[in-house]
């Protein structure tokens, strides 16, 4: 697959405070998939996506961008990227679609500002001066701003933060209709449940450095047990039995058990997201 | 600089929907009337140095408040990911506030010429607001990028006001002697006071006026060169 990015030994330390922010990571985020960067705040993941979007210039190491280095791009670059950023970032005392209007002027490829302004429920309300608005809807009118120029590439970071589920579940839709028209994402976040529904591939970053990277599928089998628990009720009361899962078909006990017993649940040892969140970054995450 | 047509305007639209403008505007009327109740006599000295507060000093302010503002509304962050360049966008900036410094100027002068027939050497004006404004605009961003929030801002400007502006207009009030003047040089308000003055049609001394102009044309690039433009993305990106 066609690589968007391909990261190699890259290296940031910030002047004012000397610190080490990112520490020789490696990495490729491929041609339409969802590539997650997931970590605790401070880990490195903005300072990563500041670096991407060439908001942070004096790196080391490599960047290839679509194959050529992303230092030889020049401002067109960002006329095929699309940036949510964590924090609203609008005129307040302008409205909601005089904010749009503004910045899709300065793109040469542009979105249908009301087509956009509907799909994410703000279209009734694009008359209205921002600071009016609350935080979920500055949130939807980021993730617009992001699609104002058509982009081929997304940068979302914390992109449901804030929103109710039905509004996140709109953003969420709006991702997945993104990625199947081609588009690229790359989600920085700290909330795995948007992880679980969206990403195809996650890098955990832990002090700068990447200390996982692999599918969700395969983390999730990777950290989880081998093992099924099975509730079941035995004499009015519920209990419990946990089996190895190789070779289950042919385990006498666990077939006797479901031969004999009502089954009240059953689940793989399977972990969730959470768990390898906390486990490989030491951080406890928000699902 | 593709883009530089659109960011001005947008300014203009936010400096309207900002109200900056009417306030500017109201700062005028407040200017006119003091001048006017100054009378003629008087308004051949005091016109210069409310010209003067207001393209110097009130930029400098106005300028460091936009800055932080937007910073606080992370709008300069955005601009960033634009296709429009560093120097267009700072550019939109300092034309709007150069903007703003000339229409205060060119109502209090025309007002000045009409009721008080005070003589003005109207091209020198305009030209000369333009430089002061442009310099005073660098120093004002020179305090943002330094500032860690608004009160060290407001503190930086108070120091400059201190240091800077208040010995110039007590010279320009006779508290000073002239021999104290060259010291003054080194001072960007009192190259833009004497500026401002000689387009009064006031006694300058053309060697300090020259020097003057020069300082406050070359000082504003060396502020940009070295030190806004190479800071102003970090101040700009910073959460």
């Amino acid at each position: 697959m066609e690589k968007v990015f391909e990261v190699k030994d890259l290296r940031f330390t910030y002047k004012k405070n000397r610190i080490e922010a990112v520490k020789g990571i490696s990495f490729e985020v491929r041609k339409g998939e969802i590539f997650g960067l997931l970590g605790p705040s401070g880990a490195g993941k903005s300072t990563t996506q500041k670096i991407l979007t060439k908001l942070f210039k004096d790196y080391h190491g490599e960047i290839m961008y679509l194959g050529k280095d992303l230092q030889s791009y020049s401002n067109d670059y960002y006329e095929e990227l699309g940036v949510g950023f964590e924090l609203p970032v609008h005129f307040s005392k302008l409205t909601g679609l005089e904010n749009m209007k503004f910045f899709s002027q300065l793109y040469r490829n542009k979105n249908d500002i009301d087509d956009l302004l509907k799909k994410v429920g703000l279209y009734e309300d694009r008359n209205r001066m921002v600071a009016e608005y609350s935080k979920g809807m500055k949130m939807r009118l980021n993730f617009v701003r992001a699609l104002l120029n058509n982009p081929k590439l997304l940068f979302l970071d914390e992109v449901t933060n804030g929103l109710d589920p039905k509004n996140a579940r709109i953003i969420k839709d709006l991702i997945r209709e993104f990625k199947e028209a081609g588009g690229t994402v790359f989600l920085s976040t700290h909330l795995m449940n948007d992880v679980e529904e969206l990403c195809d591939r996650v890098a955990f970053i832990r002090g700068g450095e990447i200390v996982e990277i692999s599918t969700p599928r395969e983390l999730k089998i990777r950290y989880g047990k081998r093992e099924l628990k099975v509730e079941y009720f035995d004499n009015g009361k519920t209990k419990e039995a946990i089996f190895e899962l190789d070779g289950i078909g042919k385990n006498q006990a666990f077939l006797e058990l479901i031969n004999t017993h009502e089954i009240e649940t059953m689940h793989s040892g399977e972990t969730s997201l959470d768990d390898i969140f906390i486990e490989v970054t030491g951080e406890v995450g928000n699902v | 600089m593709s883009n530089f047509g659109l960011l001005f305007k947008g300014e203009m639209v936010r400096l309207l929907k900002y109200k900056i403008i009417q306030i500017s505007f109201a700062m005028t009327l407040i200017w006119l009337l003091v001048i006017f109740l100054i009378g003629s006599e008087q308004a051949a000295t005091f016109v210069p140095i409310f010209i003067f507060t207001d393209a110097a000093l009130m930029t400098v302010l106005l300028v460091g408040a936009s800055l932080f503002y937007e910073k606080q509304e992370n709008t300069l962050k955005t601009l960033m990911i634009t296709p429009s360049g560093l120097m267009a966008i700072i550019s939109s900036k300092v034309l709007s506030a150069i903007y703003l410094a000339l229409q205060s100027t060119i109502i209090i002068a025309l007002f000045s010429m009409i009721l008080f027939d005070v003589e003005i050497r109207f091209f020198w004006l305009i030209s000369f607001v333009v430089v002061i404004a442009f310099t005073h605009t660098a120093i004002g961003y020179t305090f943002s990028v330094f500032a860690k929030d608004f009160n060290e801002l407001i503190a930086q400007v108070g120091m400059y006001m201190i240091f800077f502006a208040m010995p110039t207009l007590f010279y320009a009030l006779g508290v000073f002697s002239e021999a104290f003047e060259t010291v003054l040089m080194f001072s960007p308000t009192h190259s833009a006071l004497l500026m401002i003055n000689y387009a009064f049609e006031a006694d300058v001394r053309g060697i300090l006026l020259l020097i003057g102009t020069i300082y406050l044309m070359v000082a504003p690039i060396f502020l940009f060169k070295y030190i806004i433009i190479p800071k102003y993305p970090e101040t700009a990106v910073k959460d």
